[in-house]
């Protein structure tokens, strides 16, 4: 099959009109003729059993409206078959039991006029079946088309839209079974479907699956074995159907394509964002302390101890951060590369945040810590270093975000199935749009856009929480505030 | 005081040299493990600082060869990303660990405190003073504020091992083996409860030490200053 030129629209053409042919003799038509000729011979007889008067006009009608009647009903050929009788009978009606006398000229005139009603009404009238059957043919087909084609340009997986496609096919065509087999960029696609308890190995058509002269694949569909080869009309059917598969498939390829483009430039996107945040982030502490550095071996500058000192605090400040950053950067690298691995083992939450506590304390400035834990708290499974990690970034963020002399409350509790632990600031809180988005890379808050945070730690302790199995989300504190809630299972789970 | 330096940055070398002699040690550095491993045993050291991430031989290696001759004192410098191979290095007979970047002040800490350790065995001291607190080692009897403090042996044991160990990193195996015996070495939920109970009638607070460190998923450090 050649390729349709302008893709093959959902009206291509399917049956073609001009084609005009001859209704086939059948039997139908020979009984209907049959048929139509002993009900008019039985009026006939009927007429006359009132009088012994032949009403020879009265017969003659008889026959002429059982000859249309074949014709209309049974098409050309049964109303011949009638004509044809009715000559032959037409004489028997009138001999009275006796032999029939031929009418000579009067008989061959009925005969002929017999014949020419029977043909013209059995060509109007065939032909008017003939289209009317086309039209329900066609109206059929396009229906099917129609529904192929919403079906097959549903933007479905091509998987699926192949498996309802061949299930279709099967019915109006009368098919044990039809397959189709494609191969879009590499990847098979297959789809079969067939009707149970029927015989196969009938007349089987195996049409290409085209697309702009390229090669998709193959459908093969098979009728019963023992059931007639496909016809023009079907055939054609088929390729419309074959080519509107063609078209949604290599939109479904297209369409992929398109995606992964979408993707693609999402990441980047994403990635240059990244790379020119991380960048900042990680220049700025170097400027910092290569000033402080150069100024101070700079012979021509005369500092004293004061301003000495405050060189070097500044240089030492400025190494912590960068420290924590690259930190906090190889962290998300390693989850982003999948290559956190957990080493869970029975850890107490307690424990783990009361040595967070104490190992924080000394830089948390002025704030202060309210740590209360509930007594008994069951081990967890969890890589103790990783918690270690959860909580001090929780810590960091709540000290970063509290004024001065105000108090973090961690608290721990035990829920049915987590060890819930809460760490709240006194903190100007955060917006109610902004909760998910706290554990987003990079992001940071609306009031602190410069704040010396990398906006790394929060979306590092959520992978950890995540991975183990563990949730992690923000709540408003009675003042206002911020608390950030971690559940963290009893149970092993996930992973 | 002979301080040997296994690293291969020339840079931490220099860094560390330079600080070192400043506060008058005396400095040797390498760059491998090998020249590690056969510099401890020439020059004898009084202390190596190894890191872990040498090129030529895992750092744990380069302890277990050393402690083939040599009790030396060995801290390890590592990045915080090693965290299992320091927990190993612990293990295998390393005394402590700074990460890597540290600030000098803790190196010479950390330095001077496993020094002392390693010295010449002073006469025991029969009585630890924390404060208020007693452990009179030879009656092995605990008192805080002039109170008896009840252990059962178990906790005094613990106890013991802890003091009598000042500022060192104790791994959990370390401790398990120590106080339950060489079966041990994985049971830390145990050893955790223990530690929490001491703690608890030592009058300790685990948020605020001033007795008991907590490292977690590696071990603990008694801090407890001497008075």
């Amino acid at each position: 099959m050649k390729a349709p030129n302008g893709g093959g629209t959902v009206a291509s053409v399917v049956v073609d009109r001009s084609s005009r042919r001859i209704v086939p003799f059948t039997a139908r038509a020979l009984g209907i003729g049959l048929f139509a000729t002993i009900i008019g011979a039985l009026i006939s007889l009927l007429t006359r059993l009132g009088s012994d008067q032949i009403q020879v006009g009265t017969v003659v009608a008889v026959f002429m409206l059982s000859v249309t009647m074949a014709a209309v009903t049974g098409g050309l050929w049964a109303g011949v078959v009638a004509a044809i009788l009715a000559s032959v009978t037409l004489p028997f009606m009138e001999s009275k039991g006796k032999l029939p006398s031929f009418n000579g000229p009067r008989d061959l005139i009925a005969a002929v006029v017999f014949l020419a009603i029977a043909v013209v009404i059995g060509l109007v009238v065939g032909n008017a079946a003939d289209e009317r059957d086309r039209a329900a043919r066609s109206e059929r087909e396009a229906r099917l088309l129609a529904y192929l084609s919403t079906k097959l340009l549903s933007g479905d997986v091509p998987d699926r839209v192949l498996d309802e496609f061949v299930m279709i096919l099967l019915e109006p065509l009368g098919l044990a079974s039809c397959h189709v087999a494609v191969s879009l960029d590499g990847h098979a696609i297959e789809a079969k479907a067939q009707r149970d308890g029927l015989p196969p190995g009938g007349p089987t058509e195996v049409i290409p699956i085209v697309v702009a002269n390229i090669p998709l694949g193959t459908l093969i569909a098979e009728r019963p074995a023992g059931r007639r080869p496909f016809n023009r009309d079907e055939r054609l059917l088929l390729e419309a159907a074959t080519r509107q598969a063609a078209v949604a498939l290599d939109r479904a390829r297209l369409d992929a394509r398109a995606r992964l483009a979408q993707v693609d430039a999402e990441t980047n996107q994403l990635r240059a964002a990244m790379f020119s945040s991380v960048t900042h982030d990680l220049r700025t502490p170097l400027a910092s302390i290569k000033a402080g550095v150069t100024s101070l071996l700079d012979e021509g500058a005369i500092h004293d101890a004061r301003q000495q000192r405050d060189l070097l605090v500044t240089i030492l400040e400025e190494t912590d951060r960068l420290n924590r950053l690259v930190g906090n950067i190889l962290d998300l690298a390693k989850i982003r590369a999948g290559a956190l691995i957990s080493r869970r083992v029975p850890t107490a939450v307690d424990e783990v945040a009361e040595a967070v506590v104490a190992r924080m304390r000394p830089r948390l400035g002025g704030v202060v810590v309210d740590l209360q834990l509930q007594d008994d708290l069951p081990d967890i499974p969890a890589d103790p270093m990783q918690l270690d990690q959860v909580l001090t970034n929780l810590l960091e963020n709540a000290a970063r975000h509290s004024p001065p002399g105000g108090t973090i409350r961690i608290h721990a509790t035990q829920t049915d199935t987590a060890v819930r632990l809460r760490v709240a600031d006194e903190g100007p809180g955060i917006h109610v749009d902004d909760r998910e988005k706290v554990f987003e890379a990079f992001y940071r808050g609306r009031q602190s856009p410069e704040s010396p945070g990398s906006g790394l730690g929060l979306s590092i302790a959520r992978a950890i929480v995540t991975a183990h199995g563990g949730r992690i989300w923000v709540e408003e504190t009675m003042g206002g505030g911020t608390a950030m809630v971690l559940d963290m299972p009893i149970r092993e789970t996930g992973l | 005081m002979k301080v040997l330096v296994v690293d291969d940055e020339p840079q931490i070398r220099r860094a560390l040299r330079t600080s070192l002699e400043a506060h008058g040690y005396e400095v040797a550095t390498v760059g491998t493990g090998d020249e590690g491993v056969v510099s401890a045993a020439e020059a004898q050291p009084d202390l190596v600082l190894l890191d872990l991430g040498l090129p030529d031989m895992d750092g744990t290696e380069v302890i277990r060869r050393i402690r083939g001759f040599s009790d030396v004192p060995v801290i390890v410098l590592s990045v915080r990303e090693q965290m299992t191979d320091k927990v190993a290095a612990l293990d295998a007979g390393a005394d402590d660990y700074v990460t890597k970047p540290f600030g000098m002040e803790e190196l010479l800490a950390r330095a001077r405190a496993a020094i002392r350790r390693a010295g010449p065995d002073e006469p025991p001291q029969p009585t630890l003073r924390y404060g208020d607190l007693e452990i009179d080692l030879a009656r092995r009897l605990v008192t805080s504020g002039g109170e008896p403090v009840h252990l059962t042996p178990t906790e005094y044991a613990l106890l013991e091992s802890l003091a009598t160990n000042p500022g060192k990193l104790l791994t959990h195996q370390w401790l398990l083996r120590r106080v339950w015996g060489q079966g041990y070495g994985t049971e830390t939920t145990y050893l955790r409860t223990y530690v929490r109970t001491l703690r608890k009638k030592l009058g300790d607070d685990a948020s605020a030490p001033a007795l008991i460190v907590t490292e977690p998923g590696v071990g603990y450090r008694w801090i407890g200053e001497s008075t």
